[in-house]
């Protein structure tokens, strides 16, 4: 967060008007339309570094859809974002930007889906946030720690919900494990056939 | 352990007539009954009675298929529902594509079954079965005893393709219009009542000669409870055949595991009666039944939308044999949505009012390596052995390429076995045949390889 980079406003206006292409399904397996790691190869290439080289693209191609749909769509929709011409004209971040499509979006991809980032102003700003802090940027206008500050609020503020919503699902499996162990051992259940 | 008396037969059977309750002493207080281990619930009471009435009049007027390529009506709603109220599909911006929709498997079941219970959906009355399993997850499937009702009708349809009634129990019933036979070291065995077949009587028996106080009581039992229907898996009814028995049901119901043409054959000379082979899951019951003449398995269900599909979970085209995938199902506690069965099949849509299964197959196929070193598809293997009547075999080959063949005991001919296997894998295979018994043995693989 040392240096400054564009303005906020800029990039969650952005993210806001993303092209309904960059939130397409990716490739994963044989279905989703969009290749993750073609246009994260294009991205980097604008960036000023060199394409994917076949061991760098391994997290941008998977054949698991519950595993990493969601990172691959979130992965996309930031590529979108830094491909902002503020990123572009300043040939320098191909390498953390590589960082973090591969490795710095999983756990936000597991808690929010990548459409809330777009039609949600909270999400859009955390992921815009995010974004710069992984570049080594904050936003203009802002020093060091007011920028981690309002990060951080922001993550809290998700993390509250995520950690909300967890309870909730623990409580009612656990209600249900209870109602499995409260059957008769004595009984047992009419059925017409075995299977 | 012995359960006997009329105790609490009003909780175990809400809607309990007199007659219900003649029956049911009659089954547990007989003087040949096996020793029964537990006591049979069937808490299905008049509101209950009344949506299995109308899930089988739905049943009825459905179509048990859709035009090929498209989807049932119903299916973009449930599936909605499922990543919207059920944690284990929970996903706030699913695909607009169906297919789009990740799969789910047998492990996701095994690992937390109470993550397909929708939020909502209430806790009263949730029953457990354990299932043993043959791809190394046991099972606790979570349901209701109203969605254990739905096997009435849905073995009714089955039998219906075969012209047998499954007839509500009257003035003249039998003690037993069902019987269920097993043949294990140990498995759970009761008598109970069938609500929604007006109390019909259903006992579940062991066939092993430890569960009665006499063997010979066994024969002298089941001609008692004068059964219409008899279900079981074809070991178990292969055991049946071997007794002293004289029976005269309407029908015979396969299920479990795979029924070869031999063993159907014999059954059916044996009892006078056709065999219905019927695919059912533990985690949706009845899926379909061998279409009458042969030419595959139709589908029971009117809301169960079945998928075959690849190894990346894509829709194989017409024809093509893939894992059987299941979408919808009638159990509140387990909506299914692209539950991958582990079973292979292909799918013919010719008729979108009746599809079929065909080529049905536990489990994903093997492909073993003939003497000569070409591959053997497993079907290719029961393609053999169908004329012969086995009720029950494995097959696994070691790396070094020797075959061993485990067949259910008392009766085989190894000759026929050696031969037909020896027409598969050539002359010179390496070919082990043994007995193994197929009361202590559980479920089993059917076919596997030692990995290279």
């Amino acid at each position: 967060m040392n240096t400054e980079g564009p303005p906020l406003e800029t990039l969650t206006r952005r993210l806001a008007e993303c092209p309904p292409e960059f939130l397409t399904l990716p490739r994963v397996g044989e279905t989703g339309a969009v290749h993750v790691d073609a246009v994260v190869s294009d991205l980097l290439r604008d960036l000023g570094g060199e394409g994917l080289s076949a061991a760098a693209a391994g997290p941008f191609r998977s054949r698991n859809r519950k595993a990493d749909r969601a990172r691959l769509s979130l992965a996309l929709l930031a590529c979108w974002l830094l491909h902002d011409e503020w990123f572009v004209a300043r040939p320098r971040f191909a390498e953390a930007a590589l960082r973090l499509l591969s490795q710095g979006l999983t756990e936000l991809a597991a808690t929010t889906a990548t459409a809330n980032f777009v039609s949600d102003a909270d999400r859009r700003e955390e992921l815009a946030r995010l974004c710069l802090r992984e570049l080594g940027l904050r936003p203009a206008g802002e020093n060091i720690a007011q920028a981690q500050d309002r990060l951080a609020t922001l993550n809290a503020a998700e993390r509250q919900r995520v950690i909300k919503a967890s309870q909730q699902a623990e409580q009612r499996a656990q209600q249900i494990r209870a109602a499995m162990q409260a059957k008769a051992e004595a009984e047992a259940n009419a059925k017409a056939m075995r299977e | 352990m012995t359960i006997r008396g009329p105790d609490g037969y009003a909780a175990r059977f809400p809607l309990l007539s007199a007659a219900g309750q003649a029956r049911l002493r009659w089954l547990e207080e007989h003087a040949q009954a096996p020793r029964f281990n537990h006591l049979g619930v069937d808490r299905l009471n008049a509101a209950g009675v009344a949506r299995v009435a109308a899930f089988e009049r739905d049943l009825l007027a459905g179509p048990r298929g859709w035009a090929a390529g498209g989807l049932p009506p119903w299916v973009a709603a449930f599936a909605a529902f499922c990543c919207r109220e059920v944690p284990a599909y929970r996903d706030p911006n699913p695909p607009e594509r169906f297919s789009d929709l990740p799969t789910s498997d047998r492990a996701d079941l095994s690992r937390a079954p109470w993550a397909f219970v929708p939020d909502a959906q209430p806790l009263d009355g949730l029953i457990v079965f354990q299932t043993s399993g043959t791809t190394g997850h046991p099972l606790n499937i979570l349901t209701h005893p109203e969605a254990l009702s739905h096997y009435w009708p849905l073995l009714r349809a089955a039998l219906a393709a075969y012209g047998v009634p499954l007839n509500a129990a009257g003035a003249a019933s039998p003690p037993a219009s069902v019987v269920v036979v097993c043949f294990q070291a140990t498995t759970y065995t009761y008598a109970a009542l069938a609500a929604y077949l007006n109390q019909a009587g259903l006992a579940k028996v062991n066939l092993h000669p430890n569960d009665w106080r006499d063997p010979a009581d066994r024969s002298a039992f089941l001609e008692a409870c004068r059964p219409e229907i008899i279900t079981g898996d074809p070991v178990s009814l292969a055991e049946l055949a071997r007794l002293p028995v004289s029976l005269r049901p309407l029908a015979l119901v396969s299920t479990s595991m795979a029924l070869l043409p031999g063993l159907r054959q014999e059954l059916e000379a044996r009892f006078g009666c056709p065999v219905v082979d019927v695919y059912s899951l533990n985690e949706a019951g009845p899926v379909a039944v061998t279409a009458p003449g042969g030419g595959g398995h139709w589908l029971l269900q009117s809301r169960l939308y079945v998928e075959v599909l690849d190894e990346d979970g894509a829709p194989c085209p017409p024809g093509a044999r893939g894992e059987v995938t299941l979408t919808g199902g009638f159990n509140p506690f387990l909506p299914l949505l692209r539950y991958r069965t582990g079973d292979w099949a292909s799918l013919d849509a010719s008729d979108p009012r009746q599809l079929r299964l065909v080529g049905l197959e536990g489990r994903a196929p093997v492909i073993f390596l003939a003497a000569d070193g070409r591959p053997v598809n497993n079907i290719d293997v029961t393609a053999a052995l169908k004329p012969l009547a086995l009720a029950q075999y494995r097959l696994h080959q070691s790396r070094n390429g020797q075959l061993q063949f485990g067949v259910a005991a008392p009766d085989y001919d190894e000759a026929a076995i050696r031969a037909a296997l020896l027409g598969v894998f050539g002359p010179h295979a390496a070919l082990v045949i043994e007995p193994f018994d197929p009361a202590t043995s559980g479920k089993l693989t059917q076919y596997s390889r030692d990995s290279d």
